[in-house]
This record gives structure tokens, C-alpha cells and sequence, in this order.
């Protein structure tokens, strides 16, 4: 081994300290949470409309950033008809072998947006994994500054194709092959 | 060294961008606990084949089952293997929790009627406060409706009656195979011959498994822990296929025992696998949701 330059060493040195404050978490960044997020969901088709609530989805924002990620546990997702939930969680979303659904990504501009009081739209974009498949998904939602926490309101749209949920022949009719997701959230300083 | 410096920037690059938000996702599962779930769907329907499963219809749900047992496959062809005797089973259940139910039923066999309760006691659940079973009781009292004959007439109604009493412990050990232990008592009120068996008590064991979200194999054996109520019957043994479409259960199957109420299948099972006096069925159930 050639003798060490004491340039590489310092080099050496100051990108290994690097590499630990980088995967570490933000120490300064302000997180904000919550554990009892709302989803629901809404598939409607002429025959029949299908709905379910979630009020125990979990959710991390880094304040400083804009990053966030929200995880739902699949098997607490409620319908209406007791038969719906077990297909849901038997046939379609196998939440056996997937339990959970998560959604990682970025609110974009998140700098620029106050904490006024007012309602700001916002636009995110990540990574939705449901049934064991990720997929980018752009969101739009909006963003508010209330009683101490950000509010997150968002809904979009997921095309169950893309996620390998296969909706048997029997039942096309039934379940639109394109589901529409509200998400609501109040998250509180950490 | 150089090389290893490289390598290094490289990695710090990588962790400092893309993993930030995967970071997140990380974090939140660190803080979040899992909660406690029941245990759903450990069968697909609330029979086995024949024997209960620890299943109940919902709350609010209208259960209703139409069940077939044809005449022996060993009939030939000439009965076209045992389509052409029939024997049909009607039941409604209604789910009064998601607990609890109570049903009726109505049998061409001795064109008996039912009345059945089933409660669930116990259920498996998944979790911080996990708990590996499920235990549902069922009773079920049974009244033979054929007419009257004349040498009948001195004894009183309940001569005609007969019970059953049951724990269904049941455990889906994964997504595909479910297992459940049924101990059963049967009690018959009448015998032909003094002497003969009022009670009997019966350890069941039944299970599935499910090959497809929408398809299972299930079988059923239940053994006789005191004397048979007689020689001519062999210990009820079951053997089918689920089915699931929307709001369907197809149940089909071949069983030795034709019966469709407790007693009949549990304790007297006239046919015998080993001579191939053996009938095929099938339930077919279907839910309606009365109350949501």
C-alpha cells in the first residue's frame, strides 16, 4: 500500500463522517406525525358502488423538507357489508401476503408554502405500494397550517391493473378497474 | 485507497438524496405499533362440509343455504349416480352480532326441522394482544316431522326430539391451510330397542386448504368416542371443494353420511367408503345483508 497523502486522509475522513450524518436522521428537522390519518376509498360503477374507511393510517412529514410517507394497515379497512371486506382482504389485496399500503414522496416547492392559516394547493410526487407492487403516483392535495400541526388533505386516482389486483370476470360489472383515494391527516409535532 | 475514497463519495451521494424519504417510511414503522386484528375468513363459508366452522354469518346478515344430497354413486348409471334421489336441506341464519346467530332449518330426511344457535366465544386475533384460536359453540335441537302413526300417538312430542352440542376450535395456521377440532354430543331422546344409546360423543377434526383466493379443498372426520347408536354406521367422513364467486359459496363434495342435520350426519352415516355407498352434494349459501 502507497504511503497516505495526508490530502486523501482528511478527504477519506471528512466523506465517512459524511456517509454517517447522511443516512442518519435530520437531528434539526422538525418531524410531524400522526397515527390516526383517514383514507377511503370509492370504486362506482353503474351496478353498484363500493366504499371503505381507514381512520388508522399512519403518517411522518419532515417539515424542513417537504418529505413524507404514510403507511395503512390493509386488513383495517371497514365496509359496509361485512362479505366485501373479507374479498377485499382474501381475493383482491391479499393482505396476508401484503399487509400494508405505503406512499413515500416529496411535496414539491414545500419551502414556498407559509404557515398562514390558509389552505395552499400542493402537488407531491412518490412512490404508492399496494399488493406488493410500487408505482410513481403524482398527488394533488392541499396543505394548512392548523392548531399547531399541518393538515394534509389529498385524493387521487389508482388503476388496480397496475397493482396486479385482478378483478375476476364474475364481478367486472361490480368493481371499477379504476379506484378513486381520499386521504386526510392531521399531523402534530413529534 | 483512492478507489475506496471514490466509493465512499459515491455511496454518500446515493444516501443523501433517494433515501431520505425511504429513511421516513423506516421511522414511522419503528414508531407505529401493530395493532390488533381479528383473524378473518379462517373459512369460507360457516360449514366445513357438513360440520360447522367456527364462522358466523355477520351482523345484520341473512345466511341462507340450499343443500343437496343425492342418492349413492354406486346407483349407476340408471339413477345417473344418485341424481335422481335427492334429499334437500333449507336453512336461514341471521347474524344478530357479528357473534351471534340464530337459525332454522328445514330437512327432506324425516322432514326434520332445526333450530340452531351458534355464539362465538373466542377468536383468533393477530397482534400485540394476539390469541392463537377461535372457539365458537354451537346447538343445535332437531324434531323428526313425519306424521304420526297410531302406535306413536300415546308418547309425547318430545320423543321425536334430538340434540346437538358442539365446539368448533378452529386456527388458520396461514393464508392457506385452517385446521379445527370439533368435539360434539349428540343426545336422542327416543331409541328403538331398550338398551340402546341415548348419547354419543364424537371428536371431530376438520380442515381446509386453499389452493386459490377463491378456491379450497376441505375434508372432515368425525370419530366416534362411545358406542355407535349401531352397527350399520360408520364414522362420518367428507371430503369436497369450495367455490367463491361474488356473493356464492359452492360447496361440493361426496360424503358417506346424507343427512344434513347434526345427528344424522354425525352419528349415523349409512354409507361406508370402503363399499363406495357414498353420495355427492353440495351446499350452495348466499348472503343477503338485511340490516347494514
Amino acid at each position: 500500500m502507497n504511503s497516505m497523502n495526508p490530502m486523501n486522509t482528511l478527504l477519506f475522513g471528512s466523506l465517512l463522517a459524511l456517509l454517517f450524518v447522511g443516512f442518519a436522521p435530520d437531528a434539526g428537522a422538525q418531524q410531524f406525525m400522526t397515527r390516526e390519518g383517514n383514507v377511503h376509498f370509492f370504486s362506482s360503477t353503474p351496478i353498484e358502488d363500493i366504499e371503505a374507511d381507514n381512520r388508522q393510517m399512519s403518517g411522518l412529514l419532515n417539515a424542513s423538507t417537504g418529505d413524507f410517507a404514510f403507511q395503512v394497515q390493509m386488513r383495517a379497512f371497514h365496509f359496509e357489508k361485512a362479505l366485501m371486506e373479507e374479498h377485499f382482504n382474501e381475493s383482491y389485496v391479499e393482505s396476508e401476503t401484503y399487509p400494508k399500503a405505503t406512499f413515500q414522496g416529496s411535496i414539491a416547492s414545500w419551502e414556498n408554502i407559509p404557515n398562514d392559516g390558509q389552505r395552499h394547493d400542493v402537488v407531491a410526487e412518490g412512490e404508492f405500494d399496494i399488493h406488493g407492487v410500487t408505482q410513481p403516483q403524482r398527488i394533488e392535495g392541499t396543505v394548512q397550517w392548523m392548531d399547531g400541526g399541518w393538515k394534509l388533505q389529498a385524493n387521487f386516482e389508482v388503476t388496480l391493473a397496475d397493482h396486479k389486483i385482478v378483478i375476476p370476470a364474475v364481478v367486472k360489472d361490480n368493481i371499477s378497474p379504476v379506484i378513486a383515494i381520499d386521504v386526510e391527516a392531521q399531523l402534530l409535532p413529534r | 485507497m483512492k478507489r475506496l475514497t471514490w466509493w465512499l463519495a459515491g455511496l454518500v451521494w446515493i444516501g443523501s438524496g433517494a433515501l431520505h424519504a425511504q429513511g421516513l417510511l423506516d421511522e414511522l414503522n419503528a414508531v407505529i405499533e401493530e395493532p390488533t386484528l381479528p383473524v378473518r375468513a379462517t373459512f369460507k363459508d360457516t360449514r366445513i362440509v357438513n360440520v360447522q366452522s367456527n364462522e358466523t354469518p355477520a351482523e345484520g346478515v341473512l345466511h341462507f343455504v340450499i343443500a343437496h344430497r343425492f342418492g349413492t354413486l354406486s346407483s349407476g348409471a340408471y339413477d345417473l349416480w344418485g341424481l335422481d334421489n335427492a334429499q334437500m336441506r333449507m336453512a336461514f341464519d341471521y347474524g344478530i352480532t357479528d357473534g351471534l346467530a340464530v337459525g332454522v332449518a328445514r330437512n327432506t330426511y324425516q322432514k326434520t326441522y332445526e333450530a340452531n344457535v351458534k355464539a362465538r366465544l373466542l377468536r383468533q386475533k393477530t397482534g400485540p394482544e394476539a390469541f392463537p384460536l377461535s372457539v365458537t359453540w354451537y346447538s343445535v335441537a332437531m324434531a323428526n316431522g313425519t306424521r304420526l302413526t297410531s302406535e306413536e300417538s300415546p308418547y309425547p312430542f318430545t320423543r321425536r326430539l334430538s340434540y346437538v352440542h358442539q365446539a368448533v376450535v378452529a386456527r388458520k395456521m396461514s393464508e392457506r391451510w385452517s385446521l379445527a377440532l370439533v368435539p360434539s354430543f349428540v343426545h336422542r331422546n327416543f331409541v328403538q330397542e331398550s338398551g340402546e344409546a341415548h348419547d354419543l360423543a364424537l371428536l371431530g377434526v376438520g380442515g381446509r386448504c386453499k389452493l386459490a383466493p377463491r378456491f379450497s379443498v376441505n375434508g372432515e372426520y368425525h370419530h366416534f368416542l362411545t358406542q355407535s347408536f349401531g352397527d350399520a354406521f360408520s364414522p362420518s367422513l367428507s371430503l369436497g371443494v369450495d367455490i367463491e364467486t361474488g356473493g356464492h359459496v359452492f360447496q361440493l363434495h361426496i360424503t358417506n353420511a346424507r343427512g344434513m342435520f347434526e345427528r344424522s350426519f354425525l352419528a349415523e352415516p349409512a354409507g361406508s367408503w370402503a363399499n363406495g355407498d357414498l353420495y355427492f352434494g353440495f351446499n350452495l349459501s348466499r348472503v343477503f345483508t338485511v340490516k347494514s
